[in-house]
């Protein structure tokens, strides 16, 4: 008896221990998420910054963090066992539509299921009966398991947060992954999306590691000793010194521009998206006559969700920052039962196709039986990939055709219709003397048999094609009542201007303009632009083929293009945004007759049109931001691409359609691909550096944003972006210091 | 016989795989050359490329028991090297170290058989060995030892380790294997054919272990999350396959076999980097038993159909029908999604596409098999309780990925997890050639 009540008392004693602990372990697991960033999966691949969740540090220091943290060359045997035991099951839970025979009860979420499970592997000892014991009376919650588990290996609660870190840290690939899956997506995208990934991420790796490794209390002190040996410090000058001789130059470009003092009315205004590859493409189509070009957010500032009204299939389309306000639809303009019976035709032959591969018995018969054809295809594709690409979309064509489509902007409310239409025009300052044809075009790639593929798309519209929101804010401001609306506020837009979609293939800079030819007016003008970005096309690839390290006839350069494009071993097909640099706001006189070589975000803004600096604000706090993270996310693949990117495509393997790993099995490697930012296996392509921001704008117009701007402060005085401000008032550079001061440039 | 006839033998057969080598080699050259663009071992995988394609040359021709051995034994070599690619990354370097310890192991099975061979005929040209008559004893230690080679050579259980640690190679090595140097084990038991024809239980063995292979191959295929794992074990079923229909004596539905997978596999390979954005679609609901039957019969046209235009006789009773049974199935399965669209003319539309691609089949293994005729290396045998064992765990199997795959089962027996667990760490790659800690990849 009494030896029972002293049982009960000791429990008593223990849960009220417990309930104090369990805030202090609360907390800890919460820092411990927050040194972890997400990571998109490859359907759309989002630029972040790999070490973000140390941007509360100084940059310098941050470093040093994100070395002991990410960047340990060995680690203990044990601990490597952990790893392979936990990637095996992470693999299979997160699969998504890789593997036929699916992990089963992946509906208990990741602790339960890998639980259910794990009771029969024997890679774990399980034969060890005290084991097996400890791991069926494991509780079911899994903050509970936690707590057990620290306990259990003897963590104190002052090194419980350094533990919980290490857990996620050393394998933090797969912690990227579930950081996306907890905070980054919504229930309709996946199932089982109730359960709190991360506890049970936590507790599913501190089972596996009391169950291999007792002694892991070690981790601790080796990840302290392991802290003494870096030294960062050369590796942060060398980034520091090549980004002041990098400022130096553009300061020193961007002041010896001037005001032109006439305003003509252009033939024709484009409105790009603000990624590095349109400069280089805005300075082509404005050398070919008086075209007026702009830069903006690639989704045009509309927060969408787009669906295909015949496969079904939606995604968003805006910033991630952002969620999508509306849905639209996306409609053929011809009788949608044509094209839903064309898609019920292509999906039916791959439905035969995979019903054979991939199921028992039949795939025997199924390679004897498309044997010849696949060689002969292999052939083609390897041999004639121009060729096999137009055969493809020639019977791809032929068993459903494709339709132009229009979108259904009736799905958004009137009035924020006009608030998206004028917020457009505000933001890049285009009020006034409008052309006849006002483009807004957005931007995708085309690449074949890439697993990196969304990478090369738009950021802003989520890692998608940026050609639906460019029609839905053209379908807006072609609307009479917006506009008449729009006149209300002052601005008068003609009725000879017609508002037009495009969307740039920055792959191949074709430019593919979706007119529906309803305003016979405009066609003439429109056959015009089309002439002139057929010549911006040829001069920009013959820039950008050279940059790749082919030299070419400028015809030949474009045909040399159109074939990376189509070409399926084509491990380069362009440079994406590397080598990106800069972002400059300000108005396109400012950087007009200067080659930023491609390096540039450049957004349109007009200081004299921004009193009350709304404007301003929105683009450092959104489109800055997204460059910052495409900026970091290009710095850390480069200076280490083991840790923070991919590793080398020719070994990759792409596992649950999420992600890749290298070879038989490895970590999720998350960021971007060697091939992305290296030249060659030693040679880098991108230039590691972090954002300078230059802003055209009076000291006090930033100022003001900066005061009132919590997440900018961070990240100015932490040095994790560089700001400096062209004054026109004083016709004077300063520099933000890293106390938030101003400094003055010479 | 000349003196150049006894060290070489051009044959339909070398012819074959001659054309399959070269077809793969040049294609999978052309792909690597713009792939591995920057890489900075691309001379070396080209020089290693040549080399392992002058030795497989070699293995085809060669009729001296010497340079066939000496062939295999450097192919395998310089296969290892192409597997490894960039030494700097430990677990590549294991995948390599595993899979040249089974080639070693390989070589000596066949060392030991062709020592063997030798010793008892006094002979080194093969095709002399074959025409001289062997003691029963020493034919079968022979063969079973060159069975264990050819085993070794294509990954059969349990020799496949090495096949599923291989993927830490760039993937145009992985194409050039598995279109390649795996199928040297069907054409080393295709090429001593008539030894091994002698021994109707030997083949009788050899078609069960080969079915293991093909069930096990085809089951862990199923269960991969990763593309290229997924290619790897579907591989070793394939094989499995290949080798199980050389069981059934039929040597040239075994080369047949051999050539277009081959070259699908290739394919595969080629194309993994397009894995994320294949859409899969299944089954949305349980197929009934109308369906089924509607597509029954569409498969049965389907086989004749294939048996027709591949030359094979329905009613000749011996293991050809288990060929023409196999094609059933699939004419099922391929008439199935068909007979459950919500088209008005699906059933005619299956019937007439059955019997049209169950033709195009039949032609695809005809044009092989023909040119192998002159060979006399087809030997049907009768059939027997093995055979039907095997024809229904393929139906079985069959069934029970329709019935897993249109079932929305919540709860599993017990005894389902534990094959699952055992099954998906049976399919792992082996520990060392993990990366385990990302640090320690190298490019």
């Amino acid at each position: 008896m009494k030896a029972l009540h002293r049982i009960e008392q000791l429990q008593n004693n223990t849960s009220k221990k417990s309930k104090s602990g369990r805030a202090s372990l609360k907390e800890s697991i919460e820092k411990s998420w927050s040194k972890i960033v997400p990571f998109w999966p490859l359907k759309n691949i989002i630029a972040v910054n790999p070490i973000g969740g140390f941007e509360n540090l100084l940059f310098e220091d941050a470093l040093s963090e994100a070395n002991a943290y990410f960047q340990q060359k060995e680690i203990p045997k044990q601990m490597e066992q952990v790893n392979r035991e936990s990637i095996k099951w992470l693999q299979a839970f997160f699969d998504q539509g890789q593997a036929t025979i699916q992990m089963p009860c992946r509906n208990l979420g990741l602790l339960n299921s890998i639980r259910s499970l794990i009771r029969f592997d024997n890679c774990l000892g399980l034969k060890d009966l005290q084991k097996k014991q400890w791991l069926d009376n494991l509780p079911k919650d899994p903050e509970e398991v936690v707590e057990r588990a620290l306990w259990y290996l003897g963590i104190s609660p002052i090194d419980q947060e350094l533990f919980i870190t290490l857990m996620l840290t050393s394998l933090p690939g797969w912690a990227s992954y579930v950081q996306y899956r907890s905070n980054w997506t919504n229930s309709q995208e996946y199932e089982n999306s109730a359960f709190d990934y991360r506890v049970e991420y936590l507790a599913f790796r501190m089972v596996l590691v009391c169950l291999i490794w007792p002694e892991a209390k070690k981790l601790i002190l080796i990840h302290k000793n392991y802290r003494k040996k870096i030294n960062t410090k050369t590796l942060y000058q060398k980034i520091t010194e090549s980004e002041s001789s990098y400022q130096r130059e553009v300061n020193k470009k961007i002041a010896s521009m001037s005001m032109p003092i006439k305003k003509v009315t252009p033939n024709a205004q484009l409105v790009f998206c603000i990624d590095v590859r349109s400069e280089p493409f805005r300075r082509a189509i404005e050398a070919q006559g008086e075209y007026e070009t702009f830069g903006y957010a690639g989704f045009f500032g509309v927060p969408v969700s787009v669906e295909d009204s015949v496969t079904k299939k939606a995604h968003s389309s805006c910033p991630v920052l952002l969620s999508p306000k509306h849905r639209i639809i996306e409609v053929p303009r011809v009788p949608i039962d044509l094209c839903k019976r064309g898609y019920k035709r292509l999906t039916g032959f791959i439905k035969v196709y995979q019903s054979l591969k991939y199921t028992f018995s039949t795939p025997f018969t199924l390679a004897e039986g498309l044997g010849i054809g696949a060689g002969l295809w292999m052939a083609l594709k390897c041999f004639m990939p121009g060729g096999a690409s137009r055969l493809k979309s020639g019977l791809q064509s032929l068993i459903a055709p494709q339709y132009s489509i229009f979108p259904e902007i009736d799905r958004i409310p009137f009035e924020e219709q006009i608030s998206y239409g004028l917020g457009a025009l505000k933001m890049i300052g285009l009020t006034e003397n409008f052309s006849p044809l006002v483009v807004f075009c957005g931007h995708g790639s085309s690449t074949q048999n890439n697993a990196f593929a969304s990478s090369l798309d738009c950021g802003a519209c989520g890692g998608n094609h940026g050609s639906s929101n460019a029609r839905i804010i053209a379908a807006i401001l072609n609307s009479d009542k917006v506009r008449t609306a729009l006149k209300r506020q002052d601005i008068r837009i003609p009725d000879d201007t017609l508002f037009l979609a495009a969307m740039h293939n920055t792959t191949t800079d074709q430019v593919e303009i979706f007119d529906d030819k309803s305003q016979a007016k405009a066609q003439r003008d429109i056959q015009y632009l089309k002439m002139d970005l057929e010549k911006a096309k040829r001069e920009n690839s013959l820039w950008r083929i050279e940059k790749l390290g082919v030299k070419k006839s400028p015809y030949k350069s474009e045909q040399h293009a159109i074939r990376r494009a189509q070409d399926w071993a084509q491990i380069r097909p362009e440079w994406g945004l590397a080598r990106n640099a800069a972002f400059i706001a300000g108005p396109r006189w400012l950087t007009k007759n200067v080659n930023f070589d491609g390096r540039t975000f450049l957004h349109s803004y007009d200081w004299e049109n921004d009193g009350d600096v709304s404007s301003l604000t929105t683009i450092l706090t959104a489109p800055m931001i997204v460059a910052q993270w495409i900026n970091a996310q290009y710095l850390f693949s480069t200076l280490d691409n083991v840790a923070f990117g991919a590793g080398s495509k020719v070994t990759k393997n792409i596992v649950g359609k999420i992600g890749i790993m290298q070879g038989n099995a490895s970590d999720l490697m998350h960021g971007l691909p060697l091939q992305s930012v290296n030249r060659s296996d030693q040679t880098p392509y991108h230039d590691p550096m972090r954002l300078s921001t230059f802003v055209y704008a009076p000291v006090g117009f930033v100022q003001k944003i900066i005061d009132e701007q919590a997440s900018l402060q961070k990240l100015f005085s932490n040095e994790w972006v560089h700001l400096f401000c062209h004054d026109p008032l004083e016709n004077k550079i300063f520099k933000l210091q890293k106390d938030l001061t101003w400094s003055k440039v010479h | 016989m000349s003196a150049w006839d006894q060290l070489f033998n051009i044959d339909r057969i070398s012819i074959i795989m001659i054309l399959l080598a070269g077809f793969v080699v040049t294609s999978v050259a052309s792909f690597s050359y713009r792939y591995l663009q920057g890489d900075r071992k691309k001379r070396t995988f080209f020089l290693y490329l040549t080399v392992l394609f002058i030795m497989c040359l070699s293995i085809f021709v060669s009729d001296h028991l010497l340079i066939l051995l000496i062939s295999w034994g450097l192919s395998n070599f310089f296969l290892s090297k192409l597997i490894l690619h960039k030494c700097e990354w430990p677990a590549a370097r294991n995948s390599s170290h595993l899979a040249l310890k089974n080639f070693s192991l390989g070589l000596l099975f066949l060392g030991g058989a062709f020592g063997l061979l030798y010793l008892e005929t006094g002979e080194t040209s093969i095709r002399l060995i074959l025409n001289s008559s062997l003691r029963p004893e020493v034919a079968t230690v022979a063969s079973v030892s060159l069975f264990l080679a050819a085993m070794t050579q294509s990954a059969q259980w349990p020799f496949h380790k090495w096949l599923t640690s291989s993927l830490n190679s760039p993937t145009p090595a992985s194409a050039v294997m598995h279109a390649g140097l795996i199928n040297g084990g069907g054409f080393l038991l295709v090429r001593f054919a008539p030894l091994f024809f002698e021994q109707p239980m030997l083949l009788n063995i050899i078609f069960m272990v080969s079915m293991l292979s093909a069930f096990l191959g085809t089951f862990w295929k199923l269960m991969q999350s990763d593309v290229k794992r997924m290619l790897a074990c579907s591989t070793m079923g394939q094989m499995g396959f290949m080798m199980a229909q050389f069981g059934l004596g039929l040597a040239p539905a075994a080369i047949a076999h051999l050539c277009w997978h081959g070259l699908f596999k290739a394919y595969l390979f080629l194309a993994s980097g397009s894995a994320a954005q294949e859409k899969r679609y299944d089954f949305d609901s349980v197929i009934t038993l109308k369906q089924l039957a509607f597509s029954s019969v569409c498969g049965a046209i389907g086989a004749t159909s294939f048996a027709w235009a591949s030359d094979k006789n329905f009613l000749a009773g011996d293991t050809t029908l288990f060929l023409i049974l196999i094609s059933m199935i699939a004419g099922i399965q391929f008439s199935l999604p068909i007979i459950r669209s919500h088209s008005k003319f699906k059933i005619p539309f299956a019937l007439i596409a059955s019997a049209i691609m169950g033709g195009f089949y039949g032609i695809s293994v005809f044009c092989v098999e023909s040119m192998l005729e002159p060979l006399n290396i087809l030997s049907p045998q009768s059939l027997n309780v093995f055979h039907v064992f095997a024809l229904l765990a393929l139906v079985v199997g069959w069934f029970g990925i329709i019935f897993i795959k249109s079932s929305n089962q919540i709860s599993f027996p017990d005894w389902a997890l534990k094959i699952y667990v055992r099954m998906l760490n049976a399919s792992q790659p082996h520990l060392s050639t993990i990366t385990a800690n990302r640090n320690q990849y190298q490019f």
